[in-house]
């Protein structure tokens, strides 16, 4: 193999793929990075086995010449000196030589590395690309799709299909849903219309690599493909492909939890909601258990309140816009509300009771595409 | 190794699981237990690499890129699990089941090996004994033991055992050699040996068994031509060195190598574990008929039999010495 790169380019593509590479590996050649030169680009890769990133770099794009390619080949290199190495170069391009033995050789300006490489040959293959399962969202939406079901996975590893968020589709609409089994967030988009309403039930993404990959998104509406295969989910940027593994097992059902009828409604404005809870919280959260307590007042406004037997207590009104239906006294957990309001957009929310000791739903009165469930903890 | 050779080896175990691959019958949790050396590691790396293999032949062919990554430990879909200092931690076995949350990097099979699965602490095993029960996925568990009985029995009862016959005194002897500090000499009666006593490191272990070689060597001689020196050496140095019952049972085993290398050398046979003696023993055979030799290993046997059932170690070794003296 022997290929010379634009240093600046390839430095910025050494440093994608070296997010995905851990030291805390038990396979040993994935602490390398691969590096594949052919006569279109060359390649990066580098994993974890969780995910894996995979770059490239064209030979040229838009009248810029960034690759040589003098001959093809791989190698596998050393991902914690390998990219600081490149990093450290002076020059404007790098050179990469490999000879026997996977014995190789980066030159740049006139700096002279030799470095012992593995074999390619040993990394594992990451699934081919296959378009039959695959489907394109706006990057900034899927990004807000992380957003607002990704705090909601389990931490423990108990269930451990309950640490990823679960991908379905229905009727031309993506469905997300997280849970820990006391919360559940779902958030829903529609497809693009063109794009093949890919059929989706029982994709379970980890958590951890949904955090990642919302690293990589941008803000703005360029889309990302998504192509799902057996044991792997990619999304495909332009010249980048992330990969993760998918959980094993098989998600709950969640259609039938979320209740349908509605005891007690009530309708209130986002940030003061989150604000009086975040104040409540103060005290409860001393005691580890985080309970709050809520109770509709019948002049338009609810109460919340939180005791510590220790500490103190705090009692606070809040004005609603609307509150129909039953009186009601409920408690519940109030970090999880609290981290279910941090990601709801919208301005007002609807809060549906179906009684002290069933489970609630938080809406946004403005869309229908998201969703909160909570159950309420006993207090007595 | 190649399976072929794996074949010669172990024969029973070998066939044994070719028919179950072969037939598709393969069990979810494998106890493979037998000696050390006896060749449970490449037997779980060959099992392995047969699912893996893409030659799809009978046998793995042990150069292809996934046999190469499997005995490389590089295989994504293979794991192992080694003792991190004397146990196998509940972390450790943690880790694998997180790992074993996920699906397949490349395959739909998954293959955990755990190496000496009897150092696992108790909370390790039972950690691991609900996910050996009830995999997510296609799981193939392999524990490596030497005594499958410290394992617990919930454990045992839910994986196919698989015993090993313990290795060959040949290839025994090539590993014994691959030690640290470990000769040739060393080498041919720690094989022979039915049990490798326990010291400080595997150095001082050949220096004893060679000393202890030694030991014989003069013993055998001075028995022979002045019996109350021999008494003085059982006393001043034989006593010394084995000094406990354990390692008299050593003493005794080497002491009978000797005299079935003496009946050896009659036979024309080159199965001599004192190889570098062989000029002396040929010399003391020449003295002695078989049924002289067979009569002083039948004593050196019941001397043997008697230190199990607790008899005095100087009044059996005292006693021994005069019947191998007198031949009777």
């Amino acid at each position: 193999m022997h290929f010379t790169v634009d240093r600046e380019q390839f430095v910025q593509h050494v440093q994608n793929v070296n997010k995905a590479v851990s030291s805390r590996t038990t396979i040993p050649i994935l602490t390398g990075i691969k590096i594949i030169a052919a006569a279109d680009g060359v390649t990066l890769t580098g994993s974890d086995s969780d995910i894996s990133i995979e770059t490239f770099i064209p030979a040229e794009e838009n009248d810029n010449q960034y690759v040589q390619v003098q001959e093809q080949g791989s190698i596998v290199l050393q991902a914690r000196f390998f990219a600081e190495i490149v990093k450290k170069l002076p020059g404007e391009e790098i050179e990469v030589v490999v000879q026997d033995q996977f014995a190789t050789t980066i030159r740049s300006g006139s700096v002279v590395f030799n470095l012992n490489g593995l074999d390619p040959e040993e990394y594992p293959r990451l699934p081919k690309l296959d378009d039959t399962n695959m489907f394109h969202l706006p990057q900034s939406l899927l990004k807000d799709m992380i957003r607002q079901t990704v705090f909601a996975v389990s931490a423990q590893e108990t269930r451990p299909v309950l640490t990823g968020v679960n991908l379905e589709s229905e009727n031309g609409e993506l469905i997300c849903t997280a849970t820990d089994s006391h919360r559940l967030a779902l958030r829903k988009a529609n497809l693009e219309a063109g794009s093949d309403a890919p059929d989706l039930s029982n994709i379970v993404i980890p958590g951890k690599s949904l955090n990642e990959l919302s690293r990589l998104l941008s803000d703005d509406d360029s889309t990302v493909e998504i192509i799902i295969t057996e044991t792997q989910v990619m999304f495909r940027f332009p010249h980048l492909l992330f990969y993760s593994r998918l959980l094993d097992g098989k998600y709950p059902v969640t259609k039938n939890m979320i209740p349908s009828e509605t005891k007690t409604g009530v309708e209130l404005s986002t940030k003061e909601l989150l604000q009086s809870l975040d104040r409540a919280l103060l005290l409860s959260r001393e005691t580890k258990n985080n309970v709050i307590n809520l109770k509709t007042l019948g002049d338009g406004r609810v109460e919340i309140n939180s005791v510590s037997s220790e500490i103190g207590k705090v009692t606070e009104n809040i004005d609603c816009d609307k509150i129909d239906g039953e009186e009601l006294r409920i408690s519940f957990n109030g970090k999880n509300i609290t981290d279910a309001l941090k990601v709801i957009d919208s301005e007002k929310i609807h809060i549906q009771f179906t009684g002290a000791m069933s489970p609630f739903v938080v809406r946004p009165t403005d869309h229908d595409q998201m969703l909160h469930l909570f159950s309420p903890v006993r207090t007595y | 190794m190649s399976w072929e050779a794996m074949l010669e080896e172990q024969p029973t175990v070998m066939s044994l699981l070719e028919r179950s691959m072969n037939k598709d019958r393969v069990a979810h949790a494998y106890i493979f237990e037998g000696k050390a050396g006896a060749g449970k590691r490449e037997t779980a790396l060959l099992m392995a690499q047969r699912f893996f293999c893409v030659e799809n032949s009978a046998v793995p062919c042990g150069e292809c890129r996934e046999c190469r990554r499997i005995t490389h430990g590089n295989h994504s879909e293979v794991m192992f699990l080694q003792p991190e200092g004397a146990s196998i931690k509940k972390a450790q076995v943690e880790m694998l089941q997180k790992e074993f949350t996920y699906k397949g990097m490349e395959a739909r099979l998954k293959i955990y090996i755990i190496e000496d699965a009897d150092r696992m602490t108790a909370s390790a095993a039972n950690s691991l004994l609900k996910f050996l029960e009830e995999p997510e996925s296609p799981t193939l568990a392999i524990l490596l033991t030497e005594n499958a009985h410290f394992l617990l029995d919930t454990i045992q009862s839910r994986a196919q055992k698989i015993s090993f016959s313990p290795p060959s005194i040949e290839r025994r002897r090539r590993l014994f050699q691959e030690r640290e500090g470990t000769g040739e000499i060393a080498a041919g009666l720690l094989a022979k040996l039915p049990h490798v006593p326990e010291r400080e490191s595997e150095a001082a272990l050949a220096e004893w068994i060679v000393q202890g070689r030694n030991l014989v060597i003069q013993l055998t001689e001075e028995v022979h031509q002045r019996l109350h020196s021999a008494l003085l050496t059982l006393q001043d140095k034989w006593l010394g060195h084995f000094s406990d019952r354990e390692e008299l049972d050593i003493g005794l085993d080497m002491l009978l190598f000797w005299y079935r290398d003496l009946l050896s050398i009659t036979y024309g046979s080159d199965d001599i574990t004192y190889f570098d003696q062989k000029a002396t023993l040929e010399r003391v055979a020449l003295r002695f008929s078989e049924m002289e030799v067979v009569a002083r290993l039948q004593a050196i046997l019941e001397a043997k039999r008697r230190l199990r059932a607790n008899a005095n170690a100087q009044l059996l070794m005292e006693h021994l010495l005069i019947q191998l003296q007198e031949g009777s």
